[in-house]
């Protein structure tokens, strides 16, 4: 069209078109807009439009137009690259070039695109070894050496965009492409053009740096530059051989270390490169934007690894000097706030990268030099990080340096073998007392103090969102718990004389106030100021000390830290038993009032300082100073507590190699110790869970103190001994205040614990008490409840209502105590109840929110005890769920509500009723239960038709909830992350399972559920969408079994072929996908082998290069060589898998085009 | 079993020997076999249509106090002296060391309308008693509703619901369904809130 017509003409009308464009909306109509954007559409897909691109440019003097015509150059030089004549393409990037560089005064936004063109070329070019693309350089060199500033950014700027366009399939311009081209243009480029971009770049930052005075223009062009250089530093260099899947991968990673290959050792070896950036960043530190670039490129260099050096010593040579020079820039200047995190990052890097035989073989002055700055400099960021929160600063740069430094700390010391022995102790006790110091109150510390020493305080509404200290700072905890133990010697008893001294002051403080509470109880309130003080140092120091006896384990047993120990051990000589026990069994008494208190062993005694603070808090609420008391601090106590007594409470010698005499007398099994202190944490937990029960966050760290009390069978052993835990069973099944108030999840665990002590070792007929104790008046409440004549009128009585969902709330607690041993006896009880909870259905059938909480009682008893039940058992409960599901939807069904709260209260049903059916299925894929050869006959009656017999199977089950699931989700729902998660995963259960009820489903539930499972594979998460490809093979499966063609299941195979096909060959995707694609694919691809070959006919007919039509053809062909005919055996699954990786890595790059 | 019991919408008249079948022994069997039988069990005491509906229940009052701390999402409390379905709870509180309050968001049930709350959690709040009924409806007279407990006795005083509500019932009542109102009712406020339908015949 656009040949047709003459240049003027078509200048002017891409001009008008521009003005449409630009003008502001009230101007013009919807279609004049698009009416505009077509003509700059279509005008860019004219054939050989260079001539009159290039008379545009020179004429026009419409910026948009010139953008246009720049665009339209770079799209049809790659589209008709084959075409043209290679000198033509030369004189075109000159042209582009020049261009360019004759209108400085050009917009922005042209003379990018302009570049972009030009580094288009370059790159479609980098590939072609008929055209050389090389001369840019020697043109951006000469840019460069004329001095001017402008043209130096200009110079600039080309470079940027060549880095750009070469560096990552995510920064490359859309020029229809293979990956596996970008992939090989990567890799050429950063063999040779990349290291003469950094080469020409070192040439400039070196002029600049001679330079005395810079003005504002220079130091804009040396700005530049400078980060051109970062760029260049952090090049994600591409290595060898790596496939399509990978490259994406690849290039997502952040924070990329320097690794470039052998060719880059004389660029990036000889010293005077990295000398040159510690002397360009003392240059213009002061100037925080530029600073950050220079820093970033000094920590690149201190992540440098990999085939660059050439041996060891090189390695260190090279570690050397940079240290050197680190110390050399940090030592005699005041490091500016900008400066922190850059400086952190160096060091950080540097101890991440560089091997620990590197660091050591650094000669001892240098290391001991580098190491005693790490000290001064941690500290002095963890002063400026205090300083920080004092002022509620937005932008907290020193707490993120600070987190960086304590972080390479912990790595250093966790390898701490490798180095010099206790070379580690004085900058572990430094930085120790320092974190200490800025954490405790003046006279002692800082904290709370600005720079000049005035106290600040402030109350923030804090609301329960926020995460708890412990959680918040773990990181920082974590790595000077661990300095805490390298200097133990320093640290325990150092936080043992504060805590104590601490806990003294907080037990006078009380009285204190209790005693002018008395003299004037309307004195008015209190003031809080110096309570708090202690709270919070107390605070601090029992986190510390937490995370330094002890590590927070998960799900194994913990050791005491092998540095604890060694301490304790060391020690022995010194202490005296004991007066230990002494002191550690009168938490009420002055720890320093007790004859021999200083002969006792330093990690008990650490333990008694915290026992000592449970103590004054425990005697301050009995009288009633609660109020006056600190909930964070009780919550410290508590989870305190826990900790230690997981990893020291009854500790086992078989697990240690020498362990320590104080230690197990004082915890081990069959010790008084142990005794007492158990029975302290439960008279603990109970007086807790009486004073605390407003406190939920406090109430509920306390049960799970009394969970790990219970958990492990040789503690619940001690815990039944004692009469108070028999109280509070009593107390709790009484159901009378004060545990009654504590909040229904507290009560819920509560309930677990109880169950769980139940299972301790016990005479029969302690255990026959115990039980009739715990459980039955749990049961016999409920029964003479329901069995009341009038139960159904006094149902909606509060009275009532309460007292089913109290019980409601103990199953579930029921449920979460099954272990594998004693599932049998929790079953049957619980089974009882299901059976009436069913009739509760009917009868709170308009009570939404007791009816959610009856399924969840089914939710939790599924979730907890399917996998442990034999077949009859399992089919009773299958008999109750599905019962269950039919009344909720026959109640449930021609129902509607007015309130607003109706959607919300359905979609918690669903989710439950949902994650119902997943644990039911469950059964299939975890197993647990002892039946042996019945298990044949189970199945037999799973797969048989369920409505012969009485039995129901889980398929009568799931298939029935489905049904009342599906209809129910509409895509709104699906909106909610956790339902559609929780859907997806129940659909494809269904088909893995079931494959045989899928074809004999109702056609309205059949489609519904298909359209799920394409919407699920092409519009939902990764997640979601192998969860969809994984239920395709079953499903494939089960219409070849049948062998029934045109079933509506067959015709839906078809079209999933399809998709699955597009989806593997022509779409990036996942990696982690192409297991369950490729699987799916193969299953398609036996059932439909004609369609398949249609498939791959019409994408073969598309390709019009007769080089790549060869290589795809013979690759698929390869694909299928080793299961032709496909047919559905293993072994050629198999083996199409193993062909279809190599099929990817081969041509997936051709086809995967950007 | 189940299938037989759970196939019928049952009628509301059931012979009430069932009551006294049970053995000691076969208690909670027997009460299941109540349920399985679709007895309507839920509205026996509203025998005597004179006495206002509210406060049926003899000595009942119409709220009693709960600490703050065990009022569960989904359940009632009073705000701002409405009775109100708590749609949120959370807590916060100020300083470090503070102790916690209950922030509360709830639904009016009557009006829809939101309420918001905030507490020291050691306090008492009021919760209202809240009660809800199933009755039949037998007629439509002039916007108003004649409802039917199970023991024949009817009542007319209730309004048709405002809304969709109110619409539903009306055209399901004409096209000769078995409608079961749901009536709410709490500090003396009573309102149709939903409706279960059965095709007629």
């Amino acid at each position: 069209m656009m040949a047709a017509v003459g240049a003027p003409e078509v200048i002017s009308q891409l001009e008008s078109a521009a003005k449409v464009l630009m003008a502001p909306p009230s101007m013009v109509s919807t279609e004049q807009r698009q009416h505009a954007e077509h003509i700059f559409l279509s005008f860019r897909k004219s054939k050989s439009p260079f001539a009159i691109c290039k008379h545009i440019l020179e004429t026009s003097k419409v910026d948009y137009v010139l953008f246009q015509a720049a665009t339209a150059i770079m799209e049809a030089v790659v589209r008709e690259w084959i075409l043209l004549e290679k000198a033509s393409i030369e004189s075109l990037r000159t042209f582009l070039l020049t261009y360019v560089l004759q209108r400085p005064n050009l917009q922005k936004y042209v003379r990018e695109q302009m570049l972009l063109a030009v580094a288009v070329i370059v790159k479609r070019g980098s590939l072609d070894k008929s055209i050389n693309c090389k001369g840019i350089f020697h043109e951006v060199s000469q840019l460069i050496s004329s001095g001017n500033p402008t043209v130096q950014t200009l110079a600039c700027s080309i470079l940027t965009a060549l880095l750009s366009e070469f560096s990552s399939s995510s920064k490359t311009s859309n020029i229809g492409l293979s990956m596996e081209f970008h992939g090989s243009c990567k890799r050429i480029f950063q063999e040779e053009d990349l290291r003469q971009i950094f080469m020409l770049t070192m040439d400039v930052l070196q002029e600049f740096s001679r330079r005395v005075n810079l003005n504002a223009q220079m130091s804009s062009v040396f700005q530049r530059y400078l980060a051109l250089a970062n760029q260049v530093l952090s090049w994600n260099f591409l290595p060898p051989n790596l496939g399509r899947h990978y490259i994406a991968m690849f290039e997502s990673t952040q924070n990329v270390m320097l690794k470039p290959t052998e060719t880059w050792r004389e660029a990036l070896l000889d010293t005077r490169v990295m000398d040159l950036f510690f002397t360009v960043h003392r240059k213009i530190r002061e100037d925080s934007d530029m600073a950050q670039d220079s820093l970033q490129c000094l920590a690149q260099l201190a992540s440098m690894h990999g085939p660059i050096f050439p041996d060891e010593s090189a390695q260190v040579s090279y570690l050397a000097h940079l240290v050197e020079g680190l110390l050399s820039m940090i030592n005699g200047i005041e490091i500016e706030d900008s400066e922190a995190v850059g400086i952190s990052n160096i060091i950080s890097n540097l101890i991440t990268t560089f091997p620990r035989s590197t660091l050591t073989a650094l000669p001892s002055e240098l290391f001991t030099s580098f190491i005693n700055c790490l000290t001064l400099l941690t500290c002095s960021f963890g002063r400026s990080a205090a300083l920080e929160e004092v002022l509620d600063k937005d932008d907290m740069v020193y707490m993120e340096a600070y987190d960086r430094l304590l972080e390479s700390w912990l790595t250093l010391v966790q390898d701490d073998e490798h180095f010099p022995r206790g070379c580690f102790v004085q900058p572990a006790v430094q930085v120790f007392n320092s974190y200490i110091q800025c954490h405790l109150a003046a006279p002692d510390g800082t904290r709370n103090l600005t720079a000049n020493g005035v106290a600040s305080h402030e109350e923030d509404e804090i609301s329960e969102l926020q995460e708890d200290d412990r959680e918040l700072f773990s990181d920082q905890l974590a790595s000077i718990g661990m300095l805490g133990r390298i200097a133990a010697n320093h640290c325990i008893p150092l936080l043992t004389s504060l805590l104590e001294e601490r806990v003294t002051r907080l037990h006078g403080q009380l009285q204190r106030t209790q005693q002018h509470l008395l003299a004037s109880p309307h004195a008015g309130s209190v003031d809080r100021k110096v309570l708090d003080d202690l709270y919070e140092d107390i605070h601090w120091l029992i986190l510390v000390t937490g995370y330094l006896l002890a590590d927070d384990a998960q799900g194994e047993t913990p050791l005491i830290p092998p540095e604890v120990m060694e301490y304790s051990i060391n020690h022995a000589t010194e202490v005296d038993i004991n007066s230990t026990l002494q002191v550690l069994g009168s938490p009420g008494e002055k720890a320093s009032s007790i004859p021999g208190c200083n002969r006792t062993d330093s990690v008990i005694r650490l333990l008694s300082a915290v026992l000592r603070t449970s103590e004054v808090e425990s005697r301050a609420t009995r009288a009633s100073l609660t109020g006056l008391l600190s909930p964070q601090m009780g919550k410290d106590i508590v989870w305190f507590l826990r900790r230690w007594a997981k990893t020291y409470l009854l500790v086992d010698e078989k697990l240690y190699g020498q362990i320590s005499m104080a230690l197990s007398t004082a915890f081990g099994a069959d010790t008084e110790g142990a005794k007492w202190i158990v029975g302290y944490l439960l008279e603990k937990v109970i007086n807790n869970l009486s004073v605390w029960s407003s406190e939920p966050e406090l109430a509920n760290d306390t049960v799970e103190l009394l969970v790990t009390l219970v958990e492990k069978r040789e503690r619940a052993n001690i815990v039944v001994q004692c009469e108070n835990w028999w109280n509070l069973a009593k107390q709790f099944a009484s159901r009378s205040p004060p545990l009654h108030l504590l909040s229904s999840s507290v009560q819920r665990t509560l309930m677990k614990a109880l169950v769980l002590g139940g299972f301790a070792h016990m005479d029969s007929d302690t255990k026959q008490q115990y039980w009739s104790e715990v459980l039955h008046p749990l049961q016999q409440r409920f029964l003479s409840l329901i069995n009341q004549e009038n139960f159904a009128q006094i149902s909606q009585e509060e009275g009532v209502k309460r007292e089913i969902v109290a019980t409601l709330e103990a199953l579930c607690g029921i449920a979460e105590a099954t272990q594998i041993d004693n599932v049998a006896s929790l079953f049957s009880f619980l089974m009882d109840f299901l059976s009436s909870c069913i009739g509760l259905m009917e009868v709170y059938r308009n009570t939404p929110e007791t009816i959610n909480l009856i399924i969840e009682v089914f939710v939790e008893v599924a979730h907890k005890q399917i996998c442990y039940l034999g077949e009859s058992k399992s089919m009773k409960l299958y008999e109750a769920c599905l019962t269950l599901l039919q009344v909720y939807s026959k109640n449930n069904l021609g129902r509607k509500r007015s309130d607003v709260a109706a959607e919300e209260d359905q979609y918690q049903d669903l989710l439950l009723i949902m994650e119902l059916l997943t644990n039911l299925l469950s059964k299939e894929f975890i197993d647990f239960s002892d039946t042996g050869g019945s298990d044949e006959v189970f199945r037999g009656q799973e797969q048989g038709t369920a409505a012969s017999g009485r039995s129901v199977s889980a398929a009568d089950v799931v298939l029935f909830g489905v049904n009342i699931v599906l209809p129910l989700m509409s895509q709104d729902l699906l909106k909610f992350p956790s339902l559609c998660n929780q859907y997806y995963k129940l659909i494809t259960f269904i088909c893995e399972i079931f494959p045989e009820k899928i074809p004999q489903l109702p056609e309205e539930l059949f489609k519904s559920l298909m359209f799920s499972l394409e919407l699920g594979m092409t519009a939902m998460s990764s997640e979601v969408s192998q969860l969809c490809l994984e239920a395709l093979s079953p499903l494939a499966e089960q219409c070849a079994k049948t062998q029934e063609k045109d079933t509506p299941l067959f015709i839906a195979t078809r079209h999933f072929l399809k998709l699955v096909f597009d989806m593997l060959v022509l779409q990036k995707h996942n990696t982690e996908m192409t297991v369950a694609a490729g699987e799916a694919l193969y299953t398609l691809v036996c059932l439909h082998q004609t369609e398949y070959s249609e498939l791959v006919e019409s994408l073969l007919s598309t390709q019009r290069d007769a080089v790549i039509y060869q290589r795809l053809a013979d690759a698929f062909n390869k694909l299928t060589a080793s299961s032709t005919p496909p047919s559905m055996d293993r072994k050629q699954k198999l083996a199409f898998l193993k062909s279809l990786e190599e099929f990817v890595a081969n041509v997936g790059g051709l086809l995967c085009v950007k | 079993m189940s299938n037989r019991t759970l196939s019928t919408t049952g009628t509301l008249k059931r012979p009430s020997s069932l009551y006294g079948c049970r053995s000691k022994i076969g208690r909670a069997c027997a009460f299941l076999d109540l349920f399985f039988l679709q007895v309507p069990l839920t509205h026996r005491t509203m025998a005597d249509p004179d006495l206002d509906f509210s406060t049926a229940e003899s000595g009942a009052s119409a709220t009693f106090p709960l600490q703050c701390s065990s009022l569960r999402k989904n359940g009632f409390v009073v705000l701002k002296g409405r009775p109100c379905k708590i749609v949120e709870m959370s807590t916060s509180k100020t300083g470090k060391h503070g102790h916690a309050k209950v922030n509360l968001v709830g639904i009016d049930i009557f009006t829809n309308k939101k309420y918001e709350d905030m507490c020291p959690s050691t306090h008492n709040m009021d919760v209202p008693n809240v009660k809800r009924v199933e009755l039949l409806l037998v007629n439509i007279t002039e916007k108003y509703m004649s409802l039917m407990a199970d023991n024949g006795d009817v009542r007319e005083d209730l309004r048709i619901p405002d809304g969709d509500l109110g619409k539903e019932i009306e055209a399901k009542f004409k096209e000769g369904d078995e409608l079961l109102v749901s009536v709410l009712s709490a500090m003396g406020e009573e309102c149709a809130v939903a409706v279960k339908s059965t095709p007629g015949k």
